[in-house]
Order: C-alpha cells, then structure tokens, then sequence
C-alpha cells in the first residue's frame, strides 16, 4: 500500500463500494424474491434456469469488477 | 480565452459526406413501412444482437461524449460510475416489464396506463412521458450545437436549427425500421471512434504506462467521492442516475421500449438486454469517458499543449482535434458524435410520435384508414424535431450538460417510474393511487424544489448544499420517495381492481399474458429449429404447414406460434414473419405457405427458410 492511499478517506475509497452493492444489492435481491415469488421465472424451464443463473453472475459481475477497479486505483 | 480549432474544406466534405449517407440509408428503409405497425415496431421481426447494437447508439447519445468527457476530466474514472450501474434492476426489467409489454401488446407505455388503470391515468402519464421524451431530444440537440460551436463560430441555434432538418428528414419517412438500421451502423461508428480515440492518446502520451502512472490514485477510483463536492458525488449519482436513471431509461424510455417490441420474442429481448449491460455498456463508459482522461493526462505531463482556457463540455472536441494526426481521422471523430446524437434522437422522435398517434391521436380521430394514421405518424415526427428543437432554450442556462441532464432526471422521471413500478409489481395499487403519485408527487418534487432545505436536506447523505442548483442528484431520492409514500397512502385508502380485471398486466400473471398472446395455452417444450424451401399455396386461415416429421422436431402442435425468417442469419429478421402452425402434412422440407405471408415476410425467391417455434 502506498503513501497516497493512506492519505485517502474511506469516504473516498470503499464507502461508495459498499453503499452501492449494499444498497444496490437490496433492490436486487427484493427483485430476484419478487419474480421468484411471482413465477414470472418459472425455474422448470430449462431457458429460465439459464436467465437465474445469468441474474445472479451479472451482480457479482459488477461487484467483481469495481472491487478490481478499486483495489488497482489504491495499490498500482 | 478558448481557442478556436481550425478546419478546411476536406473536414466538412467528410461532415457533409456522413450526413447525406445516413440520410440515404434512412430514407432506403422508407419501403419496409406498410402499415403504422412497421413505422413503429417494425413487425416484431428482429435478431437480439441486431436491436442489442442499436440500443448502444440509442443509450450512448451525443451528450454522453460530451457531459461524460468533462467529468472524465475533473473527477477521473468515477465518469464510468452511470454505465456500471443498471444491473440492479434487471430481474425487474428482464421478468416484469419487459414480458408485459411485449405479451400485452400495449403500443405505448400510456396504453399500459389504459389497460391497467384507465383513461384519467393515461392522459397524466401521456403528458409525463411526452415532456420527458421531449427534454430528452432537447438535450441532443443542445450537445450538438455545443459540439460544432467551436468548429464552425455560428450561433448555437443556427446549428441546432440545421441539425433537426436533416434528422428530422430521415425520421419522417424511415421510420423505425429505419431507427434500427442507421442505429446498427451508428452503434459501431461511434464504438470504433471511441476505442480509436483512446488507442491515439495512449500512444500520442507515450504508452498506457505513462499515462496510469501520470494520474493520482484519487482519479484512478471507479467511483467517486461518497458525498463530495456537490456537483459530482457517488451518493447523489447513485440515487439520481443509477435508480432514477436506470429505471427511467429501463422501464418509461418508450423508444428503447419499442426496441425491445421490435425483437422476434421475449427471450430475443431479454438477451439483447443482457448483453447489452453485461458487455456493451462496459466498452461504451470507456468509448464516451477516456478523451477526458487522456485530456486529463497531457494537462499533467505536457501542460504547455494544453489550453487551460478550455470550457468543459469542450474538452471531447479539443482532446480529439489535439491527438488526430489527420484531419480525416479528427472528422471521422465528430461524424461519431453526429452519430451519437442522430441515433439518440431519431430513437425519440419515432417514441414521441408513436405516444402522439396511439394515445392523442387515435381516440380523437377514429375510424380512419391505416395509411391515414401512417401520414399523420409521419407529420407528427417532422413536428416534434421542430418543437425538441425549440425546448433546447429550457436547458442552455445550466453550466453544464451533465448537471442539466442529472437535474432533468431527477425532476420528470420519479413520478412516471414510480407509478409504472407499482403498477407492475404491486396488484393492490389502486387507480386512485395512480393518479395521486401523478398529481401529489409532481406537487411534493415542486414543494421540495422550493424548499431544499426543508425537504431535500433530511436525504442528502452528508452533501452541502449548493445555492445556486440545490441537490442536483440527491433530489432524485427525495422525490422517489415522495411519490412512493402518496401512491402507497393512496392505495390503503382506496379501493383496488380484482384479479380479473387486471390478468396479465402484473407480474404475478405473467402466465396469463403469455396465454392470452398466444390465444391458447402456451407449449414450452423445447423444440429445435428447421431449415426448410417454400410452396405457396391458396388457404384460409392464413397459416404456416409443415411436415410431421418438422412439427416433431419443433416440438410443436397445430395453433402454436411459429417464427419464420430468411436463412442468412446476417439479415438479423428484416425478412421474417409471425404465423401459426396449420395441420401438417408429408411433404418433407417444405413449408407450405400463403401468398399474404410470403409478401408479409418479404422473402426473396430460392432461399431457404429457418423455422422456430415461438410458444
């Protein structure tokens, strides 16, 4: 870890990462529960099993991503 | 003072060149539209990669190389923060929204208001979503006048005058057949341009080393500061672009909508989508971004080639024409931009009059022949350039186009988002409800308006309050908020619709819209895709037979949906129909098929068919 990265609030660094997948992450998991719960995803359906599986790779996706992004910014 | 940046004759033949081209290949498409179907949803024919391409034309507008450079350029890589953030809403949009819609028929977001709630409701929502897609179209044309300011030293309104004649032309007679073809080169136009601009300005800094190592770790951060300064904070952004954005742009953006109505089914729609947030919008931040971040990076090492006069919302149009080491690649550039703003707008334009012919048109003047309705389609699409032309004066005033766009968003979408939202997700909310987070909401977003420091301040996340354009972004939250508390007070007061009256307008009776589109139960076995030639043949039902041994493969039955389209993938469904499976019979690798089909589908003669089952 360098000097500069010391010098940086959390504020600055990992407080927006983790509002945003905290607070992201409730709207979309009260999304997942909610076309669950509705059957407008019927996971009989191999497609729709698919779709599932792409649902929950897209949020760690981006949740990977920004937490590489990050960690590069503060430490390459 | 800014400097003005000089051109010659070969820069506008390139300009002018680009212009006539996209008019031509507009105005090609002029002949796909036969009905006010084709002028708006181009039949419901098309490929998922096709529409997922021009859905980045569509989202990457004008103002997006412009207001993102600039941000790019003072606050560093959290520009990217409003393309990384839309997933959120996905399993709302890929298994709520966008299966409604397309199942329902609906032909603009207001007819969902109809059929979910009634007519008072669609009248309030019509008025929200055409002064939205209107400010919408203002934008893009502001970002283009603002764009060829310093190249050409006219009057902005000149520019922007000059700009709505030639989109306007191509809009009117092509219409959305038209949009999606000029998007699809435009989307990769704009893409190449964007990486081009980037490649150049790593190697004009000297390498990709250089240039990371010459900017602080501060700029380096994907996201920005929690809640400072007030002018570009993660928090307020988040709330402002990643909810009220996303879902605005998601779930009441007609246009992308009737994008979306244009794929050859719902599981076509929802990859278009996926795809488009998992994959395009990643490329397309850095393709509208990294001119600021280049820009920022020669401010560093070599401030002498940097003119630190320049305005922001300049910063693309002075990063290119100083990294460009031809005039033809500088011109190829602002052609990009020229992309960018046509295919944003001509999106919106077809939206608006889509909105203006089913909603206030229509129950005016009824009765009328389809051709009547394409006309007017037409006149309306030409009229409405002219008035998103005019309504550009609204935000000339803010200091930049990413203020006025985040103030934008956060005033006009809240209401309209929020009720759509509710109406989907929620049975008990009432009609009653409905209208008070019309009416209440746009009462409480102009109380808190006036007060932000009564109203907006309990929200804002730490954020100091700027007098002269208070709470932006934050705003977005308070009145999301605002228009959520009077549509659920409302709606424990009043009294709701019973199931029936509501089948297939929630995402509780998914089943039953599916069921109701297709007209019988429908069939989900998986079944496999044929290639096979044609007979035309004279029958009543017009309908597709194929042999048993297809049907079998298919997986299908007589009365089910089948999807039949030109074999050259390449063509993306611009020639295919939608049928229903007739009583098979033992002529194998044909399909027998009516001439009204036939010239429906537009096939050519002597090429193979491919034939899916669609439900």
């Amino acid at each position: 870890m360098n000097e500069t990265t010391i010098a940086l609030p959390f504020l600055r660094t990992w407080a927006p990462f983790l509002y945003l997948y905290g607070v992201g992450g409730i709207i979309f998991f009260i999304g997942m529960f909610i076309i669950f719960k509705a059957k407008s995803i019927n996971l009989s359906l191999k497609k729709h099993r698919q779709w599932f599986a792409i649902l929950f790779f897209g949020y760690f996706y981006y949740l990977g991503m920004h937490f590489f992004l990050t960690y590069a910014a503060l430490n390459w | 003072m800014e400097t003005a940046i000089q051109t010659s004759p070969i820069f506008w033949t390139i300009i002018i060149g680009y212009f006539v081209l996209i008019l031509g290949f507009g105005s090609y498409f002029a002949k796909y539209n036969k009905t006010t179907s084709d002028f708006f949803f181009s039949g419901r024919r098309f490929s998922w990669w096709l529409i997922t391409m021009s859905i980045v034309a569509t989202g990457v507008g004008s103002h997006s190389f412009l207001k993102y450079s600039s941000k790019a350029f003072e606050h560093g890589f959290s520009s990217t923060m409003t393309y990384l953030n839309d997933w959120f809403f996905m399993p709302f949009f890929l298994f709520g929204w966008l299966p409604i819609v397309y199942y329902t028929r609906v032909k603009s977001i207001p007819d969902y208001f109809q059929k979910r709630f009634g007519s008072n409701v669609r009248i309030l929502a019509t008025i929200a979503l055409l002064l939205y897609m209107i400010g919408y179209i203002a934008i893009g044309f502001l970002t283009m006048g603002k764009t060829l300011e310093p190249l050409l030293g006219w009057d902005l309104y000149t520019i922007i005058g000059v700009v709505a004649v030639i989109a306007g032309i191509y809009i009117t007679f092509g219409g959305q057949t038209a949009v999606i073809f000029t998007d699809l080169a435009q989307g990769f136009i704009l893409i190449f341009a964007g990486i081009l601009i980037f490649i150049m300005g790593i190697n004009f800094i000297g390498g990709f080393d250089i240039f990371w190592n010459s900017l602080p770790p501060d700029f380096k951060l994907p996201l920005a500061h929690f809640n400072q300064p007030p002018d570009f904070n993660f928090v307020g952004i988040f709330w402002q672009d990643g909810v009220a954005g996303s879902v605005g742009f998601l779930f009441m953006n007609q246009g992308l909508i009737m994008r979306f109505m244009a794929t050859k089914s719902v599981h076509e729609g929802r990859k278009a989508a996926a795809f488009n947030v998992l994959f395009l919008l990643p490329i397309s931040t850095i393709v509208v971004s990294n001119a600021g971040w280049i820009g920022k990076s020669i401010s560093i090492l070599t401030p002498e080639k940097w003119d630190a006069a320049i305005k922001l919302d300049h910063v693309f149009t002075y990063v290119a024409s100083l990294i460009t080491t031809s005039e033809v690649l500088f011109a190829f550039m602002i052609a990009a931009v020229a992309a960018a703003l046509m295919s944003t707008v001509d999106t919106l334009i077809n939206a608006v009059a889509a909105v203006v012919i089913n909603d206030i048109y229509k129950p005016i003047v009824k009765d009328k022949d389809d051709k009547h309705y394409l006309k007017a389609a037409m006149i309306i699409s030409a009229v409405t350039t002219v008035i998103g032309a005019g309504s550009v004066v609204f935000f000339a005033s803010f200091p930049t186009l990413y203020q006025a766009h985040g103030f934008f968003h956060s005033t006009l979408t809240p209401p309209l988002v929020v009720a759509i939202f509710l109406g989907i997700f929620w049975k008990r909310y009432t009609t009653a409800a409905a209208i008070s987070t019309f009416i209440g909401g746009a009462i409480l977003i102009f109380i808190g308006g006036h007060y932000p420091a009564t109203f907006i301040a309990p929200f804002d996340h730490g954020i100091t309050m700027d007098i002269g354009h208070p709470y932006s972004y934050i705003r977005a939250l308070y009145n999301t908020l605002a228009c959520i508390s009077v549509g659920v007070i409302v709606t424990f007061f009043t009294k709701s619709k019973t199931d029936a009256e509501i089948a297939g307008l929630t995402t509780w009776t998914l089943e039953t819209a599916r069921e109701l589109f297709k007209g019988s139960k429908p069939n989900d076995r998986d079944g496999e895709k044929v290639k096979v030639s044609y007979k035309l043949i004279d029958s009543e039902p017009s309908e597709l037979r194929f042999s048993q041994k297809a049907m079998e493969l298919m997986a299908a039955e007589v009365g089910d949906l089948v999807y039949i389209s030109d074999n050259r993938w390449w063509l993306g469904g611009l020639k295919s129909v939608h049928s229903t499976y007739g009583t098979p019979h033992n002529d194998e690798g044909v399909v027998y098929m009516t001439q009204d089909l036939w010239e429906s589908g537009m096939f050519d003669e002597r090429k193979l068919l491919l034939a899916e089952k669609e439900m």
